[in-house]
């Protein structure tokens, strides 16, 4: 009997687990404080204790439960639904609408977010300009920040990101686990190449037009954000375009297929994560020793990156997001999160406990002033 | 030229899915050498730009004297990208679809020396959805310049994919190539399908 048959769980004692959640219970404190607790208004004390208290509960139930999927998800859907919440508000606040006028694209006042980065790159290679109507430097959501931020999680946890860091997936994410069961069951592997396609266009696109086509003619997430005030034909149609995309590929087809549908079929940045999964450290494994195909696995992966021939191979594809929901499913611990190096079915626990911590890092840095913000707004509405 | 070089760029990796098979054996031409290769090549883009200038000026003319109508210029060329960019994703995505390329024929020709010209000018003349849209568009130009133009654009896009054709056996990915290639294309048809909309709804709307 091999390892995993043997000592299938990922789980931990209570004390364990504690003491593994301790860390991440220091950093988010000092990372969410500033390291200088502010107890002056009560409504934001509340907030920032909620989602302290929040986050590490969830982390210390990875650890406990030795499940990572569906505590993942709460955090990652809360962070999606905050944040367009936080945007929606601010562009309230500021515009008093949640549209934008030729005005804020000549004033750049546009913020930015992280889907506009596989177009900036030709450009700004070639011509030394960025073309997005957004502050570099300082202000609301500038673009120089997100650059890095998405870099350097993308570097660590390659597409990753997709599960970990991005500020939408939440949306076709939460919409995929409301139903039970898939209605549409037969997707053929073949569209899971589509981000690619949508990459090369918008890349294209964007460089010889030198303007930010995906945002301004396809983004889904503009529907639930901001987007160009409808003042004649064509804007009209690309209104069109992103609610008809959000409401097929955000809401639609994931409740229907109980697959993340934008994430899999359209968005290219995925597509660019996916390319740089084969850099970072960390992966997810398949123990072939242990696997007895039963292609579990494959019908839960979110986002086609499994197929049984990838599962008789032992190998998960670039598509792979880590968002660790095969690894829950698989009965045998066959599958689970591994770093690159390590042979699969060796050190399980350390490359998952490694994993873990870094990944829940980065959703915890990402998401938690836009949580604080509306879990304040909330208590204000009470208090 | 911008729509038509992103057609060009999106299709001609369809291009080659469809032709590859016909061409590369001819292209790399057994052990003809680097200098046979490129000689071949440049023999082969040279046909398609001159047939492809020859039919941007054919449907300048045609669209200047017999198609000169408002309803031609808006709801005849509005339908026609419609149609034809439907083709196109058709073309590009329909799974069943049996790839056929029009340069079959060229496996008849005896005269080798011939076979890259020849190929130059069935490979132009192949009315895939691409051209259909092209000349459609050609049709509809205010000058002559701009009618060539816009196939200069789509032979450039294609283009790039048949240069790097005599080291395509050195590709280990070709398969994901082809499958994102096909997959563009069927965006680069959605791009004209919005583009007959706005000519038919101008149309309308204009009178």
């Amino acid at each position: 009997m091999d390892e995993t048959v043997n000592n299938p769980s990922m789980k931990k004692s209570f004390g364990k687990s504690l003491l593994y959640a301790l860390p991440m219970f220091l950093i988010t404190f000092v990372f969410i404080t500033g390291g200088k607790p502010d107890f002056s208004d009560p409504a934001g004390t509340l907030a920032i204790l909620a989602t302290f208290l929040g986050m590490n509960i969830l982390y210390f139930l990875m650890h406990y439960t030795g499940k990572t999927d569906k505590f993942r998800a709460i955090i990652f859907i809360v962070f999606a639904l905050s944040l367009s919440f936080t945007l929606i508000r601010n562009m309230l606040e500021i515009r008093h609408s949640m549209s934008f006028s030729q005005a804020d694209i000549v004033e750049c006042k546009i913020p930015f977010c992280h889907l506009v980065i596989p177009m900036m790159i030709l450009p700004a290679a070639f011509t030394k300009s960025i073309i997005f109507p957004g502050t570099i430097l300082g202000g609301f959501a500038n673009i120089s920040s997100m650059a890095v931020l998405w870099l350097v999680a993308t570097l660590v946890l390659g597409r990753g990101f997709c599960s970990w860091g991005c500020f939408y997936g939440g949306w076709d994410d939460g919409f995929s686990r409301l139903r039970k069961k898939p209605v549409i069951k037969k997707i053929s592997d073949y569209w899971r190449w589509m981000p690619f396609a949508v990459l090369l266009m918008v890349a294209i696109t964007a460089a010889l037009s030198l303007t930010p086509t995906y945002c301004s003619w396809i983004c889904p997430f503009k529907a639930v954000t901001e987007f160009e005030q409808v003042t004649g034909m064509e804007s009209a149609a690309k209104a069109g375009v992103f609610i008809s995309l959000f409401l097929g590929l955000v809401v639609i087809l994931p409740v229907l297929t109980r697959k993340r549908t934008q994430c899999s079929f359209l968005c290219p940045l995925g597509a660019m994560n996916s390319l740089s999964n084969k850099i970072t450290p960390f992966t997810v494994k398949i123990d072939k020793k242990a696997c007895n195909e039963c292609f579990k696995c494959v019908d839960v992966c979110p986002l086609f990156a499994l197929t049984p021939e990838d599962v008789k191979n032992g190998k998960v594809s670039i598509f792979c997001s880590k968002c660790g929901k095969c690894v829950d499913a698989c009965s045998r611990k066959a599958i689970h999160y591994g770093i690159k190096g390590i042979p699969a079915g060796s050190m399980k626990k350390f490359s998952r406990n490694i994993f873990l911590f870094v990944s829940f890092l980065f959703i915890a840095v990402f998401s938690s002033g836009a949580i604080i913000t509306v879990i304040k707004s909330i208590f204000n509405l009470f208090i | 030229m911008l729509d038509t070089f992103i057609l060009g760029l999106s299709s001609g990796s369809t291009c080659l899915l469809t032709c590859g098979m016909v061409f590369f054996p001819y292209l790399m031409a057994g052990s003809a050498g680097t200098r046979k290769i490129i000689s071949d090549l440049s023999f082969f883009l040279m046909t398609r730009l001159i047939v492809y200038f020859l039919l941007a000026t054919l449907a300048w003319y045609f669209g200047k004297t017999i198609f000169t109508s408002a309803i031609f210029r808006n709801y005849i060329s509005g339908i026609l990208y419609i149609l034809f960019a439907v083709m196109l994703i058709w073309y590009s995505v329909g799974r069943n679809r049996k790839p056929d390329c029009p340069a079959k024929i060229v496996t008849t020709v005896n005269n080798k020396k011939l076979v890259p010209v020849f190929l130059g000018v069935v490979n132009s003349l192949g009315f895939c959805p691409a051209l259909l849209l092209i000349l459609t568009k050609s049709a509809t130009q205010g000058t002559i310049t701009q009618s060539y133009l816009a196939f200069l654009g789509f032979f450039a896009g294609s283009s790039l994919y048949f240069l790097p054709l005599p080291l395509a056996g050195r590709f280990r990915k070709k398969k994901v190539f082809e499958t994102v290639g096909t997959l563009a294309t069927g965006l680069a048809g959605i791009i004209f399908i919005i583009k007959g909309f706005t000519n038919l709804i101008g149309g309308i709307i204009n009178g």
